[in-house]
Order: C-alpha cells, then structure tokens, then sequence
C-alpha cells in the first residue's frame, strides 16, 4: 500500500491517480474528501492527533506499507516583510511540521514491511532562493535538510527518504498564479520548460522502483538548476 | 500490574536478543554505557508497540518524556517498563 498526503488536489491528487491507474493500492489522505477515484482518509497533517489517527486506521488494514509520499502543502507567494504571522505559521506548519509528522507516524509502518521508499516534497524555489517566497522557501528547505537527515536515520531500515522539487507545475494550485511570474521560474531551470503533473508522476513511480534502490537522501529538482 | 511488567521486561529482552550481555532492569538503553544502537531502539519499540495492541491499549514512545533527558522513557529497561505499564493501565 502507497500513503500519498494532500490527495484531494494539486500533484498528490495526480500522483495518487497515475499511481492507482498503474494497479498500485493507494491511501489518500487529506483534510477533505473530495470525490476520488482511490480510498481516501481524512488527516489534517498539521495535527499530530488526526495523523495518529490516520496511522491507527492504516495499520488497522493490516497490509504492508511501501511507501508514503508528501504532497500536501500549501503556497504562498509573499515579500517576507509583508506576510502576517498566521500566514507565517500556516505556511511552517503544514510543510514543515505536517512532513515530519507523518513522516515520523508512517515510517514505522513501512520498517515493519522490511523496507520502503519516502518521497516529501519541496520546490525548485529552495534552490534558486526565488525572490517573494521566503517563508514558503524556508518551510521547504527544512522539508528537503530534514529528509536528508531522515535519510540517514531510515537507512538500517532499508527505508529510502528523498525529495522531489518541482518548478511551476499545471494543476489547480497554479492556475490562479500570474502566466509572468510562473515563466519567470521556468527560465531559470535548466531545462526551460513548464511541466505536467504526469512528469512529476512518473518521478514518483521512478523513485518507488527497486531499481532506484541506491538514491536516497536526494533532492531531485524538475527542470533542473 | 506486574504481569504487564513480566510482559514488558520480557519483550525488550527478546527485541534485544543480545547473548552477550544480560539485561537488568537498570540497563541503560540510550546516553552513556547503552547497549542499543537508534535500530535497536526503534525495533524494542516497535515489539513493545505489538504487544500493547494485543492487550487492547496504545503504546506511545514520541511523548514528551521520551525526549527529556532526565526523564527519558528511555533511560534504563525499567523506565521503559515504568512508561509501558503506565500507558496499559491508564486506557
């Protein structure tokens, strides 16, 4: 069975459908149902107690655990000098401490299955220091410097922990964003080109893959940088 | 109470199963002069984890005390037991 967070929208919904169109058993889990075509639990990954919850309903299923993967998040687009404390702490809160939480709840079930992979998410943003996202730009360096450190802490466990950063990416969470700002991101990749989330998927479906067994404590930037 | 301690000591040993040395109730388990690595650590945890749920209760090691040094769930076999027993008892 594959965890995927933040399944009701954006790239973990991608992810969990290209996933569970692929004969994979998917858990999505976010903080609203919404209509999916994958079982789905509610977590609120921001709150240690909805994430125990969701870990006493998953290991209820009494199946092995492969793999969990971290997409839920949420963006931000502020001068740092202008974003309010809530924003702030929503921010921190849901990419940071919500990645560690069920980072720390679901790993156990993936040790008892003799092994597995993590993928949290970040952004191609860490790496470029994109220019009025500070806040969320420092919420997903401490994603990517805690999975790497995860990484060390999962190894005897034959856990694998890495990251993936996209760019700008097309799903619902990107739509509302300014075409400018978004082709500003894309020509400072490498590759300059603005991604699906089929690409980001296929990612996913790489680094779960056996044949990947020797990555782990990476960070993978879309597009490249 | 002291069956659910029996069982506790018991399943830390087995988690351990260390010949070379023989676990007391005062053998530390984390800081200075401990016998386990984080592995074996994590692997007496989750034992202990499997063993609460059999008798119905849920066995927590990320609370606070886990990480206070002093107070460390984790100082010796018998706080560990000490914490087991507590969270058994309590639900």
């Amino acid at each position: 069975m594959i965890i995927v967070t933040g399944a009701s929208r954006g790239l973990g919904r991608a992810v969990a459908v290209s996933l569970f169109k692929s004969g994979k058993e998917v858990v999505g889990l976010s903080r609203n149902i919404t209509d999916c075509s994958f079982p789905t639990l509610t977590c609120d990954v921001t709150n240690s107690e909805s994430v125990k919850a969701a870990y006493k309903q998953i290991k209820g299923f009494k199946q092995p655990v492969s793999a969990l993967i971290n997409a839920a998040g949420v963006a931000s687009m502020n001068l740092a000098l202008t974003t309010p404390i809530k924003t702030v702490e929503k921010i921190i809160n849901t990419n940071l401490v919500g990645t560690i939480l069920t980072n720390q709840a679901f790993a156990p079930l993936i040790i008892r299955s003799g092994g597995g992979v993590i993928i949290n998410f970040s952004t191609i943003a860490v790496s470029i220091g994109l220019e009025g996202e500070s806040v969320y730009v420092a919420s997903k360096a401490g994603v990517e410097a805690f999975s790497r450190t995860f990484a060390r802490e999962m190894s005897p466990f034959r856990v694998r922990v890495n990251c993936i950063a996209p760019g700008p990416i097309d799903t619902d969470l990107t739509a509302g964003l300014d075409e400018k700002q978004i082709e500003a991101v894309v020509q400072r990749q490498i590759i300059q080109k603005k991604f699906q989330p089929e690409n980001v998927a296929e990612l996913v479906e790489l680094l779960l893959d056996d044949r990947t067994n020797s990555i782990t404590g990476q960070v993978l930037n879309v597009g490249g940088v | 109470m002291q069956k659910l301690e029996q069982l506790a000591f018991e399943t830390i040993v087995n988690a351990i199963q260390s010949d070379a040395i023989e676990i007391r109730y005062e053998t530390p388990l984390i800081g200075a002069g401990s016998i386990l690595d984080s592995m074996k650590l994590v692997e007496v945890c989750l034992a202990l984890e499997d063993v609460a749920e059999e008798r119905g209760f849920e066995f927590d090691w990320t609370s606070e005390s886990a990480m206070s040094t002093k107070r460390s769930i984790f100082r010796n076999v018998r706080s560990l037991v000490g914490h087991f027993c507590e969270q058994g008892t309590k639900e």
